[in-house]
Order: structure tokens, then sequence, then C-alpha cells
């Protein structure tokens, strides 16, 4: 027999199969729809099981033991076994599961919330359009015997729907502007681009197959924007699923300095440490001068790279609003005999660890400045040509560490300088300075 | 190595400040948000009309107002969710788009209450309210939306430490403290007339808004308080709430000792700032008037701004003053039409404002059971609330004060309609 012999649609919303009667063979009322067991894993998941409500009590029946559906009623095979559950046990199939989930889950299976509660009315990241939206309606396209997802109803038209006035309002906008965009376009998202963030306690009793690929792949700042617009706990959640790396450059991107402050609270100093590591020393040390010093101490403690360790304590030493507090330790430091090969090399090596190394700065053996390189200087020389031949050391532009940032940001504006070094009042380098970190106070 | 003793230094400062800072918690700005233009016009009112007598009626609205707002606040810390969002997510669009609807209407109300306390305080200058009402709304528009508004806060929060004048006044007065004491402790029940109904819900109506709870629990879901410091939340709910429980008490008290005995009837500010002259003398009417001003202001940049959020949260649009209009096209509709119509009805010539005041405030008496029982719904399911649900006393004690609220609410509505 034919599953949906009696329905003549072929896209189908959530929000209008609510309640429909669910009967057996005989006509004996098992109780109204109330909600979809889906499977998560499909990229359009088919309808693994319908939920319904008897009493208050919710049961679920699998897809196969339906003989028809239809808007009118909902009829199952006679020897069809509701069972009474919030959830639905689903055996996993691919290998995209976890390690840390598979020991959790010996048998294999997870409990899968329902499609309702985790997609409609709530918060999702549309990964494609890279923002936040409510869901107003779920479509669901009937393929084969299959009832599969396709998009998440965001538009006008699916609010309009909810409030159950859409023929009203179609009836209406039909006489005033028959051609009127609303009657036949619906905003969707597509649902590959369906990021859903499940609430606090699905997330704790029943385990999701989401995997986090699609937030990965979007840039530090599309994701700081989605973070800003989320609500505190969707933050929490995608924000400490992200790995270290991402998780650096993104909160490098976020403006708001308290809402970075709140990312990092709730997670604990190692994982803190991390990210603080993948950021560039200077912005790390801004972020945990905000943090409480219990706090911050904690994460520096954590920090596994001691020389890491040992940059950050320094410019935390530093008044914020001073040189100390805008410049980065991550310089490239040069001694007079080196060859340009040898500095390529270190450039080579270093790139990764300095902020930038289009300023080059030479030091003797007790550290102090003696000279400055430019990389542009550098690659047009011959390649035998030592540092000290080609290094500007009769003009030296650097400041001291005390310096207030507005006297740094004139200066960096008189001489034009992409960077300037940072010195102690010994003439110690101790770091740098360079525009970008003057441009963000300037812009604040 | 003086570098790090200049950090040694500034260290207990920045303690200091960080504490100072946690402490005037989200409690403590809603409380003081709570003594509005409405609420001054109604404590006062009630003090010059009736004395004493009702002042009782203050400690169950008090703590009906810390039970509900510290509801509000554990569900902020554990959700990390705002009001309008759980109620979207749980009731579904339909119960959210009706009751935010109504809300949005109180809230127009509730705008409109506090332009008609900018008015009044500028008619204290000698201002008309034709000039006075449009140069603050596009004040309140222009601060709100292209300045930092969160800096501003802080100076109305200052700002409002004028009222603490009236507990000056009050000793300066020194009335008598057993006949206070004997009216908060031991209530003449006997003597409530049917006029002292819309006083009563006024209490109720100026203390416990909808939009608060709203308005407390955005704010503690934006401080991003962990649920390890709940503790922390719930004593800055209750500073707030008895620091207002006092103020209101002594502009109850100033009223009484000093209107209350001359039998005159309060019909503009200039009348309830008499409650000053014992401490101001003839600054009183100034002081009250920089305070009224100052009060009204705050709550009309904060009242449009905080409705306009929790109303596109609901909806699911976007929201933000950092947004530009295309980008969030609804929240900027609704801001600027709460402010432009609550804004525009105090200069309808002839109009009663009185007659609104109270329409606004019955409206809010009516909507705040129903905003409570679904605080309570969710106070109480655990996919929101996980181990932190309401206990079986916080619920028996919740919906006795929902029953006393529609109990009141029912004659009011009665006496005002008749």
């Amino acid at each position: 027999m034919e599953i949906f012999k009696d329905l003549s649609e072929i896209t189908i919303h959530f929000s209008s199969t609510m309640g429909i009667p669910i009967v057996n063979e005989d006509g004996l009322k098992q109780g109204r729809l109330y909600d979809y067991f889906i499977d998560y894993e499909e990229i359009y998941p088919s309808v693994l099981a319908i939920q319904f409500k008897r009493n208050g009590v919710l049961f679920y029946i699998q897809w196969e033991d339906i003989i028809s559906f239809s808007f009118k009623k909902i009829i199952v095979k006679n020897e069809a076994f509701p069972r009474r559950s919030r959830t639905f046990p689903k055996t996993l199939r691919l290998k995209t599961v976890t390690s840390i989930l598979a020991n959790q889950f010996a048998g294999s299976t997870v409990e899968y919330p329902p499609l309702g509660q985790i997609i409609l009315d709530k918060q999702i990241v549309d990964t494609h359009g890279k923002k936040v939206v409510r869901v107003n309606d779920i479509q669901f396209i009937r393929a084969g015997k299959d009832l599969r997802v396709t998009h998440a109803e965001i538009g006008l038209r699916s609010f309009v729907r909810r409030l159950s006035l859409e023929r009203p309002v179609d009836f209406l906008v039909k006489g005033i502007r028959p051609q009127a965009k609303y009657l036949s376009s619906e905003s969707t998202i597509n649902w590959k681009y369906v990021h859903a963030i499940p609430n606090r306690n699905i997330q704790k009793s029943v385990r999701l197959n989401l995997s986090n690929e699609d937030l990965q792949d979007l840039h530090p700042a599309d994701l700081a924007d989605i973070l800003e617009d989320l609500d505190s706990h969707g933050r929490e959640m995608i924000f400490s699923n992200l790995d270290p790396e991402l998780a650096a450059e993104t909160l490098s991107e976020i403006d708001d300095e308290e809402l970075q402050v709140s990312l990092l609270k709730n997670e604990d100093p190692e994982k803190v440490a991390e990210i603080i590591e993948n950021m560039d020393t200077d912005d790390a040390a801004d972020l945990l001068n905000e943090l409480d010093d219990d706090k911050a101490d904690a994460i520096i403690s954590n920090i596994d790279d001691i020389e890491t360790q040992e940059e950050i304590q320094e410019l935390l030493e530093h008044d914020e609003d001073s040189a100390g507090g805008l410049m980065t330790s991550e310089v490239l430091e040069l001694s007079e005999e080196m060859t340009k090969a040898e500095v390529l090399e270190l450039i080579q090596q270093k790139h990764e660890e300095v902020a930038s190394f289009y300023e080059m700065f030479v030091i003797d053996d007790k550290r102090s400045l003696i000279g400055t390189l430019s990389l542009q200087e550098l690659i047009t020389k011959r390649e035998d040509v030592r540092v000290k031949e080609i290094m500007n050391y009769s003009d030296i532009k650097s400041l001291e560490v005390t310096t207030h940032w507005k006297e740094v940001a004139d200066y960096m504006n008189k001489y034009n300088l992409v960077a300037v070094p940072i010195v102690s009042a010994e003439n110690e380098l101790l770091g740098m300075v360079s525009v970008d970190d003057v441009l963000d106070r300037l812009l604040t | 190595m003086k570098t790090e003793i200049k950090k040694k230094i500034l260290s207990p400062f920045w303690m200091k400040l960080t504490l100072f800072l946690s402490i005037v918690g989200p409690g403590l700005v809603t409380a003081n948000l709570d003594n509005d233009a409405g609420g001054i016009a109604t404590y006062s009112m009630a003090g010059a009309q009736t004395g004493y007598r009702l002042m009782w009626v203050l400690i169950p609205v008090t703590i009906a107002l810390i039970m509900f707002q510290e509801m509000s606040a554990r569900m902020g810390i554990v959700s990390g969710k705002g009001l309008a969002d759980l109620i979207r997510e749980k009731f579904g669009l339909k119960v959210t788009f009706y009751s935010l609807f109504f809300l949005l209407f109180a809230d127009i109300g509730n705008t409109m209450a506090e332009f008609a306390g900018l008015a009044s305080a500028g008619e204290i200058f000698g201002i008309t309210r034709y000039i006075s009402v449009p140069i603050c709304a596009t004040l309140v528009w222009l601060l709100v939306l292209k300045s930092d508004y969160k800096r501003v806060e802080r100076v109305f929060i200052l700002g409002c430490s004028v009222f603490f004048t009236y507990i000056i006044s009050g000793f300066i007065i020194n009335p008598n403290w057993t006949e206070v004491a004997t009216a908060i402790v031991k209530p003449d029940f006997q003597s409530i007339t049917s006029k002292d109904l819309p006083i009563m819900v006024g209490l109720l109506g100026t203390s416990i808004t909808p939009w608060m709870q709203f308005y407390i629990q955005s704010a503690v879901v934006e401080k991003g308080i962990s649920p390890k410091h709940l503790w922390h939340s719930k004593v800055d709910v209750i500073a707030g709430c008895t620091l207002m429980l006092i103020v209101t008490f002594f502009i109850v008290i100033c009223c009484a000792a000093t209107i209350y005995p001359s039998g005159v009837v309060v019909n503009d500010a200039k009348d309830a700032a008499i409650a000053l002259e014992p401490l101001a003398g003839k600054y009183s009417s100034i002081l009250f008037g920089v305070g009224l001003f100052n009060a009204s202001f705050f709550a009309a940049a904060i009242l449009p701004l905080a409705g306009s959020y929790y109303i596109c949260q609901g909806m699911g649009w976007e929201s933000g003053v950092d947004k530009s209009f295309k980008e969030a096209p609804h929240f900027f509709t609704v801001f600027t039409t709460m402010i432009t119509i609550g804004g525009a009805m105090t200069l309808i010539p002839g109009i009663d404002l009185f007659k609104i005041l109270l329409y606004s405030q019955i409206l809010n008496g009516l909507l705040i059971p129903i905003v409570v029982l679904f605080i309570i719904n969710l106070c109480n399911d655990p996919d929101v609330m996980g181990e932190y649900t309401n206990s079986p006393a916080q619920n028996f004690f919740s919906y006795i004060l929902v029953a006393l609220m529609f109990l009141l609410n029912i004659p009011t509505l009665y006496f005002s309609f008749k």
C-alpha cells in the first residue's frame, strides 16, 4: 500500500502536521502527532519515527509501522507497538563518532531528541548566510516512502502560518497586490546549512551527532559576528567546540571586550591557555588584563610554552596605556654578523611566532638595539651581504617602554612607520608596536 | 623592576573597583529603575492621600518582587537565555506573539508615563511640555542609538541617588516612628475602602512590572554569570529590592507627614515636592524636579530599549543598537515607534494624562500575573533549569502571590470601569 496516497502535496510544513490524529487499522485512536524523530546523520534526514502524546505522556511509533500518512489522519499497523519515551534510541552508522562518545555509549547507540524540540522556535546558525536566525517552521518533502527534512523556514510567510493566519493574510494580499513577492516566495535555509544548538540539558542527557565541520570552515570574522548575535548559552556551546587555533582567531575578531571575557570565563584554564598561546602575545595580555587576577594566574601557569608564558607575564607588568602594554614581544631579532641567507632562514623558521617581519631589529650581545632592517631592504640586496652592511644604524626610530600610546601613534604617524621598536631605559630591545595595534586603539 | 612595583600598587585599587562593579549588579540597577516617574507619583500619592495606612502593602509587594526577580535572574544564569527567548522556545510562536503584542501596548503606556514625568519635571522649572518632551524624546533616541549607552547608564544610576534625600528628609521631619511601625506591622484591614484599591494596585503595578522581569533576565544573561555564583545574584536581587523598599518607605513617610495632614490633593509634581521641604526648604522643588527628571529620562531610555530587545528576540528578528537600520529594521522601528507614540501622546491637548497612566498601570497589573505564570512554568522545567528548578516552597508561595494579584485585579477592574 502506498503511504502517501491520500496526500496530494509534495512539500509539507512541520506546523501544519501538528495534531493530526493517529489511529490504527481498526480506527482506534492512539493519540495526536506531536513531533518527529529524524536521522540526524543524513544530509536530508528521513523521518525515523513519529512522536505522539496520549494523556500527557509521550510515545513514539517507528515510521515503518505507518500505513498511511495524510493531513486527515495517520494510520498505523495494529501490531505496531508504541514505545514510551521522550527520546529515540538510534544505532550509529557513520564513523564520525568520536572515541569519547563511543565509550560513553558502549552499544554505539545514542538517544536522539525530537526534531521540533531542537529546531522549531530555536536559534540556529545559518552557515551559508553566516548569521543567526530563529526557525519558524520546518519543511519536509515526500520522497518515495520516506518523509525527508529539506529546509528550515524563517520568513514572513512561515511566521504568518504559525499564527494560523495564512489564509486570511493570503486573501488580503491577493486582493491588494496579486503579484506580491510574499505569495510566491518562502525564505528558507537549506538543511545542509542548518547548524543546531541543542539545549544545555539535551546536550547532557542525549548526544547529538552534530559535527562541527560546517563551522570550522567559516571565516573567524563571520564566526565572531555569529557569536555576538547568539544568546550566551549558544555562544558557549559553539565556542567551546572550536579548536584552539580557530578560537584564538575568532576571539581576536570580537570587538566587545566584555564578550571576550565572558567567553573565556567559564572555560577551564587549560583550554584557555591553549587558546591564548595561539593569539598574538599583545592581544593575549590585553585579554588577561581584563580577567580576575586568580583566573589570569591560573591560565598563565597552564601555558606550556615557557617562552610565551614569560613574554605574556612581562607584557602584563606594563601599564595598559603605555607602549609596553601595546607592544608584542614576538619580534625578529638579528645580529650584525648574519648573512642574508641566514636571515631568510630565520624568517622561515620563526614566521609563525612573530607578529610581522617587515621590520627587523638588530641587537648586540647585551640585547641593546643597534640597528633596524626592513624586509624590502634585505631582499633587494645581493645574496652574500651581511646585516651590518645594509642595516640602518645612524637614525634609529625607537621609543621607550613607558611612552603613552598616543605619543606612540603620533610618532609613527610623523615618521610613517609600520612598526616601531620598543626599548628599555637602557636601550634593551623589549618588543615592537605595529601600526595595527595603534589603529585598534585609535578607532575605539 | 620598577614596573612590577607599579602593578602592585595599582592592584588593590583595581580589586576594589571590580568588587564595586560586581556589586552594582543587575538587581540594583533594576531596583533603581523601579523608582521611575510612575513610581514616584504613586508613592507620593499613596502617602499624601492615605498617610501611613497602606504602607504595609509594600512589604508583600517587595517579597513578591524579590521572589519573581530571583526566579528571572536564576533562569538567566542557568539557561543563558532571555525570558522572551525561553517563552518562544517553550510555548511556540503563537503564544509569544500575542503575549508580546499586549506587552508592547503596556510598554508604550509606560513609556508615556515616563514622558509625562519629564513634562512635569520640566514644568517645575517653567519649561512647557511642548518644548521639553520633543527635545527629550530626540535626546533619548540619539543617546541610545548613536552613543555608547552603557557608559551613560552609570551616570543615571548615580543620579538616582537624589532620592536618598527622602531618607534624610524623613529623619529631619522625625515623624511618630511608633505610628509608622504600627502601620507597617499591624495593618488595619477594616479601614480599606474601594477608593484604596487603585492605589494598592498602583503600588503593586509600579513595583512589579512585566518589562522589568525581561530586563533583569537580559541583564543577568549579558553579564554571563556562571551558576556557581547563583548566591551572588540572590544577594544582588535582595539588596536591590530592600534598598528600593527603604527609599519607597521614606517617600511615603515624607508625603504622609507633610502633605496628608494638610489635606492637599496632589495634582502635579509641585505639590509632591513639598515632601522635601524640611530638608531643602525653598529649593525642595528644584531637588524634586532634578530627581524626577533623572528618573524619567533614565526609564524613558531603558524601557523602549528593553522592550524592543525582547520583542525582537521573541519574534526572531535581528536586534542590537550597533546594527544598521538595514540589518535590524524591526528593532529600530519598534524602538522609534515606542518613543514617538509615548512622547506624542503626552502632547495631545486636553488629554487626561492621569487616566492613560491609570489604564497603562491596569494593563500592567493584568499582564504581570500572566508573565509570572510563564516564569513559574519555565522555572519548573528541567529542560530549561536542569538541577536549578523551583523548590516546592517557592512554587507554593509564588502561586499564592499570583492568586493574590488576580484577586486584587478583579475588583480594581470592576471599580475603574464602573
